[in-house]
């Protein structure tokens, strides 16, 4: 016969208590892996707390920079269950992750949203969230003729002036391989032009937020950034424009998925269609200047010339080849890092 | 008494031995851009990390900047241990807790305070610009003497701590007889103090040195693009180019070299200043 003492009643009942709880806090909770700062606000305001609150779903941000947040996704893939339900990162990661079958697929099925995705956005395992073009942001003061072309980056003048982030090394490189008559295909080029650029002494800077910094105290005059970024800085006081040039430039769309060892898919797909709705994507257009992905979150006519681009230069963006760049991604890394900062 | 090390040493095996043991693994295989690692058995990663130029000087720079900060710390520390070993007032045991206090504060933060302190727009230019000793900021932040300023304001308490707590096993006796027979303040600290608190100072060194080998907040926000030491070009490796096999043989190297210089640097000191 079992002995059943009171200690033993109370400490079993609080154990069975547990197993209810957690059941339904996994079932009405949502791991997203996000960026912090900005964006991590703006989807805490505009879907966390506007969408999927009403919905019984809690949001938990797992805030990280990207970097470390790929890193976990490919290397937990292998797992049974990953520690995120949603993933978000920009294309290039996604592409990987995709590669690596990380991801579910995503279909209006799972993700009615999907419909109303500008058609040359769509991917079979993530939806793109906001998009934007790296583009030359200059300073309007400094240089009053805006530049027309990327080789106006290699302008002898403007010795000293252009700045890169270091952490932008893939599109840096891209830019100085079109520059030099490559391609999206061809980074070969950019070996010889990212030379010329440390030959015209550029400054290479740690990080994005600290191109805006040597901006504003107009250490450079020229970076290479999204267009959304530029748009943010100048709302900071900066005086900043940028131009799509005439060779072109780097689009660059930030996604979200559902990995395939997500704990609790059903409110992933939940929270991927949250980032679609039109009001959730206007948010991220007024404060971040990213354009919407969806065609049916219209902009007001004054933010849209500002942030969104025309045909003609939607025309000029670059079409970057994701295989291609992954099989250089780690050439490309040594080259930037040995040679041109090295 | 091995039942005594046993729930440790259970402890440091899975949590330290298991994946180091799993990360030689990796560092054996393949890199491929596609499948970002395959499955192999190669030395390909180690003869690359060793025999490229690039990661030779990075290795450099990382031994130049622990050895630095290691000397730096033990001339800083080793008086500042010795007052607070001899210190007989009641504020002793307030001050060795404001010793501790640079370690309350997490490298990152501290980091950014240096930021703030070094930038060009940071208090020491403002200070400098504003009385009119310059005209244009001094670059101080993003150099190697940032970092080596930064990574010794975080090593030196744990110097500080350990060197007293030799120097007070030190009886003051020692030092009195040896004023006593007529030596000189230096030499008693050369002939009498610092034999005997060598053990000490090799044990400081050696947590120093392998804290400063392993340095990657400081050296990543305050060297700056161009300043490479060993641990950030180890993340580099995993997180940016996804090359796990050649990030994991770069660890190990790193690894290996701390272990040397450690027992070098161990042996050699205590040889040098064996007791009698």
């Amino acid at each position: 016969m079992i002995k059943l003492t009171r200690r033993g009643l109370i400490g079993g009942a609080a154990f069975a208590a547990l197993f209810p709880a957690s059941a339904h806090a996994e079932a009405s909770q949502v791991v997203a892996g996000t960026w912090g700062g900005d964006y991590g606000d703006l989807l805490r305001e505009g879907v966390d707390s506007a969408i999927m609150k009403p919905l019984g779903i809690e949001v938990l941000q797992d805030i990280s920079s990207p970097v470390p947040r790929r890193t976990k996704l490919l290397a937990e893939r292998q797992s049974r269950r990953g520690s995120m339900d949603v993933a978000c990162l920009a294309d290039f990661d996604m592409f990987a992750a995709t590669q690596l079958s990380a991801l579910e697929e995503v279909s209006e099925a799972n993700t009615p949203r999907l419909a109303k995705v500008q058609p040359f956005l769509k991917k079979s395992h993530s939806i793109p969230q906001i998009y934007s073009a790296h583009t030359i942001v200059y300073n309007t003061d400094r240089v009053t003729m805006p530049p027309k072309s990327l080789h106006d980056l290699w302008d002898p003048k403007y010795r000293g002036k252009v700045g890169l982030s270091d952490f932008l090394y893939t599109t840096n490189t891209a830019f100085a391989a079109v520059a030099g008559g490559g391609s999206m295909t061809d980074f070969e080029p950019a070996k010889k032009k990212l030379m010329e650029w440390r030959s015209l002494d550029v400054k290479v800077l740690a990080s994005v937020e600290a191109a805006a910094a040597a901006l504003k105290s107009e250490e450079i005059w020229f970076t290479i950034v999204a267009a959304a970024r530029g748009f943010m800085w100048r709302q900071s006081g900066i005086p900043l424009g940028h131009i799509i040039a005439e060779e072109g430039a780097f689009p660059t769309a930030y996604e979200a998925a559902v990995p395939k060892n997500a704990r609790n898919k059903e409110s992933g797909f939940k929270y991927l269609n949250a980032m679609l709705e039109p009001a959730a994507q206007q948010v991220f257009a007024s404060k971040m200047g990213y354009v919407p992905t969806v065609s049916d979150a219209p902009l007001d006519p004054a933010l849209d010339r500002q942030i969104n681009f025309s045909e003609a230069e939607r025309a000029r963006l670059w079409k970057p080849d994701f295989g291609y760049l992954a099989t250089q991604q780690a050439a490309v890394f040594d080259f930037w890092n040995k040679d041109f900062k090295g | 008494m091995a039942v005594f090390i046993l729930p440790a040493g259970l402890l440091v095996c899975a949590l330290l031995v298991a994946p180091m043991l799993m990360m030689f693994r990796i560092s054996m295989n393949h890199y491929d851009p596609a499948a970002m690692m395959v499955e192999a058995l190669t030395t390909e990663n180690y003869l690359r990390a060793v025999a490229d130029p690039y990661y030779q000087r990075v290795l450099a720079t990382t031994l130049g900047v622990a050895l630095s900060c290691t000397a730096l710390t033990v001339l800083l520390a080793f008086p500042a241990a010795y007052w607070l070993s001899r210190m007989q007032s009641k504020w002793k045991s307030i001050i060795t807790i404001l010793t501790m206090f640079p370690l309350l504060v997490g490298n990152v933060v501290r980091s950014a305070g240096w930021i703030a302190l070094l930038g060009s727009d940071g208090l020491i230019n403002a200070t400098l610009q504003g009385t009119g000793l310059t005209s244009a900021p001094l670059k101080l932040l993003y150099t190697p003497g940032a970092v080596i300023v930064a990574i010794v304001g975080i090593v030196l308490p744990y110097m500080v701590l350990t060197l007293q707590a030799v120097i007070e096993g030190i009886p003051r006796q020692v030092e009195e007889a040896a004023a006593n027979l007529g030596a000189r303040p230096l030499t008693v600290f050369r002939r009498v103090v610092l034999p005997l608190a060598t053990p000490g100072v090799v044990a400081g060194s050696v947590l120093v040195f392998i804290l400063c080998m392993n340095a990657y907040a400081t050296p990543v926000l305050l060297g700056g693009p161009r300043f490479q030491m060993m641990a950030p070009a180890v993340y580099d490796q995993f997180s940016r180019a996804s090359n796990w096999p050649f990030g994991a043989a770069l660890a190990f190297i790193l690894l290996v070299v701390t272990l040397l210089m450690t027992v070098i640097g161990s042996m050699a000191l205590g040889r040098k200043y064996r007791t009698a």
